[in-house]
């Protein structure tokens, strides 16, 4: 009986090895565990179903394709150790991860390596001014949606502008760069000031802000802060419109508003799941649906997804598992690849090309609308 | 001119707020001579304590919006005056004869401890009370409009005050206070039970700090287990700017706070609101060292 067994551990370890020299592997960094958790667990759902369907189809080079996914926790520290054991694992290329912080820890272990890195949800502006060959993103950057946001603000036709941020280095850069991006546009910028985070009278600032008289307030900090701010402009009967940045994308911002006071709020956000306008993407998402019960509720996690489906498909088309010719073909030879959130194409410096950002509006039930 | 008012009430209904916790503060120093960084917790606690009570016993449907607002905030006085009860036989009491750096540990203990409480029983996300429990009409002052709500929390914290002061004054309890302030052996050499006294002193001060709370629950609607941090700073730095242990001087200091809060907000800088109003309490502790009205603590210690 013990031989027995001996023997088949032993032939299910050769037949494991040769298994795994004929799979494609492709690693996932993300948040499994800590305060992103939702994100990271998204992200591996989303990752595996990709990974099933493309399998049934073929795979990749007549090769299974084959995930493997490490937790960064959220954390630089946890992720550079979760970088060295993947880059040690033989794959062809990563996805991930979703904080900029997180992602900056473990950028170099994987350029050294010489393994292709997609990010999936890190927007901070410095990742791709490195000049690192093997880093790409899906998701757009900062400046991305500052020059959304100035175009919005042009488009809506405002004379006199607003601009609130928080201090925090998101807030303030895209404060800063929409700023930049406004002079000389004909938008007089009448009022630019932070508030501090965290309190909860602000009607200080609001009186002082009403003063300057704007006719559109943007506002570039986090959803707390956000629904205070328009419950307390109700509460002073002030009806200027406000715009938010993509971190007042939360539902919570119309419950501490109230809905009376949320309605007509606009705000920056790459697409809501829901909205993808897509076929691609409504396929994938009656596909995950099925498969988990209920829709991806993070953008990132379907940008996570996108990030595998442009590895596998460059893998597949310069037939060859180099990691270096796969990072060549992904910024000279990618163009125009149909995912699930648009088209993807690379530049030299791994950016996405094309505006991501959208504009949404919170209507009188609290739901977040897509604006044409 | 008209935007000078505004942000004179503006200022006042956050500096009522101040006065309020920094009530506890105070009566604990000036009985204990002990910060109860503990207080601002109790706080954030009276904040949930009230929300629970609210959505659960519906007690604004049943007897209407003033006399189930009264009740709720009688109640969660009591729970939160017993919490701050318990909190001092537990955390200060044993620790009564040991040296004064123990107790302060202790204290700094007891905040994580409730903090982190109120995050595990309710979550880390935002809480929200539900909305239009109070009146949200707005009194037109001659071209100023101020929200009915502001004069309320306004004037619950005056009568509050005014309330603890008589009674600190005028109550034989409150004699006794006074006495176990200035010297607690010779208070209970008089014959004055200086437990007894400390109990009430972590009744009433926990209390008015839940009291506290529930407002800017009510007031706000929004409410996290963090918010006691940035309330309790404030707090703090108003009993010292009025001088700590003096309890009127925890009400000037408190409505001062606020009000140099907003003015600076308004005329000088809004990213350095803060600072300013720090720079100002150093200016006012180099001139009086004891604080606003601290001249007779002096005497105190």
């Amino acid at each position: 009986m013990k031989k027995l067994l001996f023997v088949a551990l032993v032939l299910s370890f050769v037949v494991g090895q040769a298994h795994a020299a004929d799979t494609i592997k492709i690693g996932l960094m993300g948040p499994m565990t800590g305060s992103w958790a939702s994100e990271g667990q998204e992200m591996k759902q989303v990752l595996e179903l990709l990974a099933e369907e493309l399998n049934a189809k073929g795979g990749v080079m007549g090769k299974k394709v084959e995930v493997i996914s490490e937790d960064d926790g959220g954390d630089p520290r946890t992720a550079s150790l979760a970088a060295t054991r993947l880059s040690t694992q033989g794959i062809v290329g990563v996805i991930g991860t979703y904080g900029s912080a997180v992602t900056e820890a473990t950028q170099n272990i994987y350029n050294e390596a010489k393994i292709p890195q997609i990010a999936n949800g890190s927007t901070a502006i410095r990742l791709t001014e490195k000049g690192l060959p093997m880093f790409f993103r899906t998701c757009p950057r900062d400046d991305e949606q500052a020059k959304v946001a100035a175009q919005t603000i042009e488009k809506l036709g405002v004379k006199k502008l607003a601009i609130l941020h928080d201090n925090s280095t998101y807030a303030k850069g895209l404060a800063d760069e929409t700023k930049a991006l406004l002079q000389g546009k004909g938008v007089d910028i009448v009022f630019f000031d932070a508030l501090t985070p965290k309190e909860q009278d602000y009607t200080t600032i609001l009186t002082k802000m009403k003063a300057a008289q704007p006719d559109f307030v943007f506002f570039t900090g986090y959803y707390g802060e956000g629904g205070l701010l328009l419950k307390q402009k109700k509460d002073m009967n002030w009806n200027v419109p406000f715009m938010g940045g993509d971190a007042t994308n939360n539902p919570d911002l119309v419950k501490i508003a109230g809905k009376e006071a949320a309605k007509g709020f606009y705000f920056l956000s790459a697409p809501l799941p829901k909205d993808l306008p897509y076929e691609q993407a409504k396929a994938f998402l009656t596909a995950f649906a099925k498969k988990y019960g209920n829709p991806p509720s993070s953008v990132y996690a379907v940008l996570a997804g996108d990030g595998f489906r442009v590895i596998a498909y460059a893998i597949d088309q310069t037939k060859t598992t180099d990691t270096t010719k796969v990072a060549d073909y992904l910024h000279k030879d990618l163009k125009d690849f149909p995912g699930l959130t648009g088209k993807i194409s690379f530049n030299d410096k791994g950016d996405r090309v094309g505006e991501v950002y959208k504009v949404y509006q919170v209507n009188a039930d609290g739901q977040f609308l897509l604006m044409p | 001119m008209e935007q000078f008012f505004q942000q004179l009430t503006n200022g006042l209904a956050v500096g009522g707020i101040y006065a309020l916790i920094a009530l506890g503060y105070t009566m604990v120093y000036g009985v204990l001579k002990l910060i109860n960084f503990a207080h601002a917790d109790l706080f954030t606690l009276g904040a949930y304590l009230g929300l629970t009570l609210l959505t659960s016993m519906a007690l604004t449907n049943h007897l209407g919006p003033l006399w189930g607002t009264l009740v709720l905030a009688l109640m969660v006085m009591g729970l939160i005056g017993l919490v701050g009860a318990l909190l001092d036989r537990v955390a200060y009491r044993p620790l009564r004869s040991s040296p004064r750096l123990s107790a302060v540990v202790s204290a700094l203990g007891a905040s994580i401890f409730l903090q982190n409480t109120v995050m595990l029983v309710y979550g880390a996300r935002f809480q929200v009370y539900p909305q239009n429990i109070l009146p949200t009409a707005a009194i037109d002052l001659g071209g100023l409009s101020v929200p009915v709500v502001r004069f309320l929390v306004l004037a619950t914290s005056l009568i509050m005050m005014g309330g603890l002061y008589l009674f600190i004054q005028k109550t034989k309890i409150g004699t006794a206070i006074r006495a176990a302030a200035i010297d607690q052996e010779a208070a209970r050499l008089m014959g004055i039970d200086v437990n007894r006294v400390i109990l009430m002193v972590f009744l009433v001060g926990p209390a008015l700090g839940g009291l506290a709370g529930l407002m800017v629950g009510l007031y706000y609607g929004q409410i996290n287990f963090t918010m006691g941090w940035g309330y309790g700073l404030k707090a703090f730095t108003a009993a010292i700017l009025g001088g700590i242990g003096n309890i009127p001087g925890a009400m000037v200091g408190g409505l001062l706070l606020g009000l140099i809060e907003a003015m600076g907000a308004a005329y000088i800088s809004m990213a350095w609101k803060d600072a300013i109003a720090f720079c100002v309490l150093i200016v006012i502790l180099i001139a009086r060292p004891t604080g606003l009205l601290g001249e007779r603590v002096a005497e105190k210690v």
